[in-house]
């Protein structure tokens, strides 16, 4: 009961994140590519519950900052302006989930206040937005290059595993050849060949695409391990006898198998995904500017300067960490139930 | 025995051949070639770098210049940088020994402290060793290599406690005592990124693998039979896992070119990975050619060494062989 | 008569102290150093973005192989950073015919090379053989054309070389600066049996490699530092006749990245830093005092930063951007632009104020030539809509720019990845094209492939360059803006000028270069300037300062924004405390 429960706590978990991200624009309370010149390299605004005088409020509020004169980075707090943080507030135009414009963000306070909860960068982009938006990109490369690299997988190693013979033989040997190629340098040779004139879109979906394809080797050879004894299972053998032929046996029965394996193998695959495109994005390989993702902020993050005077910046190079927890969870629990099921389905 | 590893040996080759085919390919797809900033400076005529560009024989057509590159490899020139003005194995093995010195101790570091530790979780399972045990691989898993090379940086730029780049300082005078000291300091940081960025998935097989071993039914005879735990653990438990640890370790040698690459580049260790990366970006080819070969040869050698000592320590393997 | 007896003594005596001393020194022609004179000992320790390509000065095309090669080596006449003139240097001194096109140099005697061997005209006559070749397609024979004619080199004596030119240049003495004296005696052998390309590679034993300079080649260790030694033959005194340079060792440190440098400096193992990002300068200043180093912002550099857009003529192949070119081609459409750009934003945000706004190539660090009549670019948007509407260009319902046939204006801005600065310059300009309805979209492309699409594929809308004259005098820069120039960056190969106002700039161009008087050059370049301020081939953006900083201990440090920023005066550079040597 009790793994059930921390199962479900992960699963929602992840879910809630990817919600998060996907609904972007209402979430961020600013655009990713609006850039406050006056408000660069701000640090993360106070929210105050109490105010200068010692007075307590029940909605939480910030002060309107600004630059102190001739001054680089010297940013204070006006204390005789407030400005409460308004939840459903209006605010900059985005595209709800790519269609519909709208106006509406879940929290935002009034203009010339600003509520950036984890900073500005150079150009006094809001840095929680653009971790926000940053999601979308890292968090559904993961997905998608797994998605590929799963489908590929299964496809080849069902296959080999069913057919045997040279059929099988000559899927492991190219499995192999791709399993042994460093698949990360090659995608970094294959991005800086990319044309000029692809957009970013264009560019992302290539990139998640050549991930996905380098990489279907081990999912490959663990779906033909399922594939292989699954065959020898007695009901397999039954069907055969019956006369039902080779593709129905690998619809109707080897496939199904091979689900469980290949959830848990998405689980795995991808959090390895989400951080080879944030090293490649790193890299200066992956999403282009204005469009933020996690790699290309912390690329910004390891500058000297920054480092050493805008700690927030680093932030991003944390956002990834509990994506990973969840999935590894995720993942674990996955592995259980398909060990239970095996153990329960005897030692074949 | 002389069969299975000429069988390997073929296969190596194959995937060589199969590896330095694909990047040919891909870096002929690229636009630009090394000599487009010269033009820029303005100081240098296009005819001069016409010329050029023919000495480097970058324009002939793409087999006669894979076929070239195929036939000089046998005898052990792997190319000429066009960048460097050298061959590209003066350049890429004292970097890959750099490397090498890196990953290697790392590699054996993480895998002694694993080992050890997967058998103390596996034999105390459920006990509270275990459970620390298991939360804290899962908390490593999360942690990836980028933030740990960053947080490394960042308290080598605070404290100053260990330099924050490079593999050597400058003033060292001394014997060569001194001089690998001098290395082993700047070696700390990036090492403990690597180590601790390796360590968790490791540290899971090891514990999973001996669970396997512990729970199946010979180990629970031999249990019922009294052996002690001691002997349990080590005399029949580890060897049974000794095969997929084995292979996992043969897999864990791909990661020791490549995934080392990362701590290079932002801890500034002149390893491969910088260089790489940069011919890479310069289209610099025979030296990416050469670079990538250099792993694609690490992780045919790590499984060919895997499926030796597999060899040696897996009885069932030499009958099947 | 005893007086004069005496005197003639007192003559005599002079005259034999005079010849005993001219004796001494009839052996070497020695140059003394006007710098402050300094105290010998210590090492210096800098760093460099990437090792070297090669020691061969012959082929050597990078500036970092070119930097290490000019401390090892030495030229006939070398322009002095620090007051932007020529100076003598293996030549003690030198003649130009009346016309402008005979050099005559006459070499200092009685030098030596750094293993010992003795310097002559011979020297002189190899180096600039090898040089001219056009087998060998040195970088350096370019520069010693005019007009695409070779310098014609001849010997008159032991010490003496004769220089003609196919035609009145300008500036004859500052093409001899940075070309180094090759030595006859080690490289000929090579050059015979056409090898000599091949010489002085990375691998050559350091002995082997033999110059002029001030400091020899002492280690190289691949991938990690070249160290260099004092040059015991070096032909420099200073005002107190000790022999220069001062430094023992002089060690350059491979730190590819910027911020690794800043962090080396700061702790100390390099004590001279150059190339510094405003970003990296503001944050090392507030350890000034702590670490006892030195920053300087030595104003203004060379650098132009500018927006280009494509007016290529051949790009039929590629439709997408001729069809573009009908606005980029509109000066109306380039004046409008500019006048949309921020670039006061971008001396803030990105140069944190140690930038300057420019109007023309020519920057305020440039005293001689710039041009102050010239009023720099305003920032208004409501200017810039005034343009557009005057060219036919319209807004849509959704503020979206269009043109006369109703297309939206959109186009791709490409900017090389590696330089940060540059690619802020693209997100800011994005923007702020985007309050005046055009939608920028700035293409981060790694450096090589982008100078390919620029000068190679022509296959790009717009693009952000920055372009470091490499002198101060204007002939440097003459192949950007001469219609027929190699690197005529916003058109190029063409065979006549293209419009009345590029044939205009050709004319004024090539009588400036045969010009001799600098107040009648100074008119000429200001004209060109006016040109290119007003018709906008480059949309000019700013100009960073040189921003650098060393040890405060280390003396005769004088910053300047040519090349070698920091170590052109490496021969004159001394610590001034023992505790600053190591």
């Amino acid at each position: 009961m009790r793994q059930r429960g921390k199962f479900m706590f992960v699963v929602s978990a992840l879910v809630a994140v990817h919600l998060l991200v996907l609904f972007a624009g209402f979430v961020a309370p600013y655009d990713y590519a609006t850039q406050d010149r006056d408000h660069a390299y701000v640090h993360p605004t106070r929210v105050h519950l109490m105010d200068c005088a010692g007075r307590f409020h029940l909605r939480p509020f910030v002060y309107v900052t600004s630059l102190q004169e001739g001054a680089l980075s010297d940013y204070r707090e006006d204390c005789s302006q407030p400005a409460p943080i308004r939840f459903f507030t209006r605010g900059d135009e985005y595209l709800l989930a790519g269609l519909i414009p709208s106006q509406l963000h879940l929290f935002g306070v009034a203009s010339p206040a600003r509520l950036y909860l984890l900073g500005t960068d150079e150009f006094g982009r809001d840095q929680f937005s653009r971790i926000v938006y940053g999601g979308e990109v890292s968090l559904f490369a993961g997905l998608l290059a797994a998605l590929l690299a799963l489908v590929i997988g299964v496809l080849a190693g069902s296959i080999a595993g069913a057919s045997g013979g040279w059929v099988d033989e000559t899927i492991m040997r190219v499995s192999e050849l791709f399993m042994a190629v460093p698949w990360f340098y090659l995608l970094l040779a294959l991005r800086a060949v990319l044309p000029l004139k692809m957009d970013p879109v264009s560019a992302f979906i290539l990139v998640v695409g050549v991930i996905g394809v380098l990489n279907w080797g081990q999912p490959a050879r663990l779906v033909r391990g399922v594939v292989l004894s699954g065959r020898e299972q007695n009901f397999v053998q039954a069907a055969r006898g019956f006369g039902a032929g080779r593709l129905y046996i690998l619809k109707r029965h080897l496939l199904p198998m091979t689900f469980s394996l290949a959830l848990t193998q998405m689980a795995v695959l991808v959090p390895r995904f989400i951080l080879a495109e944030v090293l490649l994005s790193f890299l200066g390989l992956g999403i282009g500017e204005p469009f933020p993702s996690w790699g290309n902020m912390i690329n910004e993050a390891q500058q000297y300067h920054v480092l050493v005077s805008y700690w927030w910046m680093i932030l991003p190079a944390l956002v990834p960490v509990p994506v990973f927890l969840g999935y590894h969870g995720l993942a674990d629990a996955l592995r259980e139930k398909l060990q239970s099921q095996v153990r329960f389905r005897g030692d074949k | 025995m002389i069969r299975y590893m000429l069988r390997r040996f073929g296969h190596a080759l194959l995937l060589l051949v199969g590896v330095s085919l694909l990047l040919f390919i891909l870096m002929e797809a690229a636009p630009g070639d090394f000599f487009s900033e010269a033009r820029l400076s303005g100081e240098i005529s296009p005819q001069t770098l016409h010329a050029l560009r023919a000495q480097y024989g970058l324009d002939q057509p793409l087999p006669v210049r894979y076929l070239k590159w195929v036939s000089s490899a046998m005898h052990g020139d792997f190319g000429y940088s066009v960048a460097y003005n050298m061959p590209a194995s003066t350049l890429l093995l004292p970097r890959a020994r750099n490397t090498l010195l890196l990953t290697v101790p790392c590699l054996l570091i993480s895998w002694l402290l694993a080992v050890p530790l997967g058998v103390l979780a596996a034999s105390r399972r459920g006990g509270w060793i275990d459970r620390v045990y298991s939360g804290g691989t899962s908390a490593l898993l999360g942690l990836h290599d980028l933030l740990l090379a960053l947080l490394a940086l960042l308290f080598a730029l605070r404290t100053g406690a260990f330099p924050a780049g490079g593999m050597a300082s400058l003033d060292v005078t001394g014997g060569l005592w001194v001089h690998w000291k001098d290395i082993g300091w700047h070696m700390v940081l990036p090492a403990a990124v690597l180590i601790v960025g390796s360590l968790a998935p490791i540290l899971r097989h090891v514990r999973s693998t001996m669970l396997d071993v512990l729970d199946s039914p010979y180990m629970r005879a031999a249990e019922g039979h009294g052996i002690n735990r001691f002997t349990l653990l080590f005399r029949h438990a580890l060897p049974a896992a000794a095969n997929p640890l084995i292979s996992l370790f043969g897999l864990s040698t791909a990661l020791l070119i490549g995934g080392s690459l990362l701590v290079e580049v932002v801890m500034s260790w002149p390893g491969l990975g910088p260089m790489v990366l940069e011919a890479i970006l310069a289209r610099d080819m025979f030296l990416v050619l050469g670079a990538v070969l250099l792993s694609t040869l690490f992780l045919i050698v790590g499984n060919l060494l895997a499926d030796l000592l597999l060899y040696a320590f897996d009885p069932r393997i030499r009958t099947e062989a | 008569m005893i007086r004069s007896r005496l005197l003639s003594f007192r003559l005599a005596g002079l005259l034999v102290l005079c010849s005993l001393v001219a004796g001494a020194h009839a052996q070497q022609d020695l140059l003394v150093s006007t710098a402050e004179s300094g105290i010998p000992g210590g090492k210096l320790v800098a760093a460099l973005r990437s090792e070297p390509r090669s020691f061969n000065p012959v082929t050597a095309d990078d500036q970092v192989s070119v930097g290490i090669i000019s401390r090892v080596m030495a030229d006939l006449v070398h322009i002095n950073r620090a007051t932007q003139s020529t100076e003598p240097a293996l030549a003690r001194s030198w003649t130009v015919s009346k016309d402008g096109t005979v050099f005559t140099v006459k070499l200092r005697r009685g030098l030596k090379f750094s293993d010992g061997a003795p310097f002559n005209a011979d020297d002189v006559i190899f180096s600039f053989k090898v040089y001219l070749d056009e087998k060998l397609h040195s970088p350096h024979r370019d520069l010693l054309m005019v007009a695409g004619k070779p310098l014609r080199v001849e010997k008159l004596d032991s010490w003496t070389v004769r220089f003609t030119f196919p035609s009145p240049y300008a500036t004859l003495e500052r093409v001899f600066d940075t070309v180094p004296m090759l030595p006859r005696h080690l490289l000929e052998k090579d050059y015979l049996e056409g090898k000599i390309d091949q010489a002085w590679g990375l691998n050559t034993p350091p002995d082997k490699i033999v110059g002029l300079g001030p400091f020899r080649l002492k280690q190289f260790v691949p991938g990690e530092r070249i160290v260099l030694e004092r040059n015991p033959y070096y032909w420099k005194v200073d005002s107190k006749g000790q022999k220069l340079p001062y430094l023992d060792e002089l060690t350059f440190l491979i730190v590819p990245s910027q911020d690794a440098q800043v962090v080396r400096f700061e702790a100390g193992d390099t004590q001279v830093i150059s190339g510094l990002s405003a970003d990296n300068f503001v944050a090392l200043e507030p350890q000034q005092n702590s670490r006892h180093f030195k920053l300087y912002d030595a104003g203004p550099s060379l650098e132009y930063n500018f927006l280009m857009f494509n007016l290529n003529d051949d790009t039929q192949a590629n439709a997408e951007v001729a069809g573009k070119q009908q606005w980029f081609r509109d000066v109306r459409f380039r004046q409008a632009v500019s006048a949309a750009i921020d670039r006061a934003a971008i001396v803030r945000l990105v140069y944190h104020g140690r930038a300057t706004i420019l109007s023309t190539h020519i920057t305020p660090g440039n005293k001689l030539w710039f041009n102050k009549a010239i009023k720099p670019p305003v920032h208004s948007t409501d200017k810039a809509k005034e343009l557009f509407k005057s060219a036919g260009f319209s807004w849509n319902s959704s503020g979206k720019l269009l043109d006369r046939a109703g297309q939206p204006v959109e186009f791709t801005i490409l900017v090389s990845s590696s330089n940060a600065q540059r690619s802020q310059m693209a997100t800011m300009l994005q923007e702020d094209l985007k309050q005046v309805g055009i939608t920028a979209r700035a293409v981060p492309m790694e450096s090589r492939a982008a100078i390919n699409r620029v000068l190679g594929s022509h296959d790009y809308d717009a693009t952000i360059m920055g372009i470091a004259s490499g002198d101060i005098d204007p002939t440097s820069d003459t192949n950007v803006f001469m219609s027929n120039g190699q690197t005529h960056l916003w058109h190029l190969g063409e065979e006549t000028p293209a419009t009345p106002w590029e044939a205009e700039m050709d004319r004024v161009l090539q009588k400036q270069l045969v010009t001799l008087n600098y107040q009648q050059r100074r008119k000429l370049y200001d004209r060109v300037q006016e040109i290119e301020a007003e018709e906008l081939p480059l949309i000019y953006l700013v100009t960073p300062d040189v921003l650098v900083g060393a040890q405060e201990t280390l003396g005769n440090f004088r910053p300047a924004v040519l090349e070698q920023y920091t170590l052109w005066n490496a021969d004159e550079l001394f610590w001034r405390t023992p505790a600053g040597k190591r």
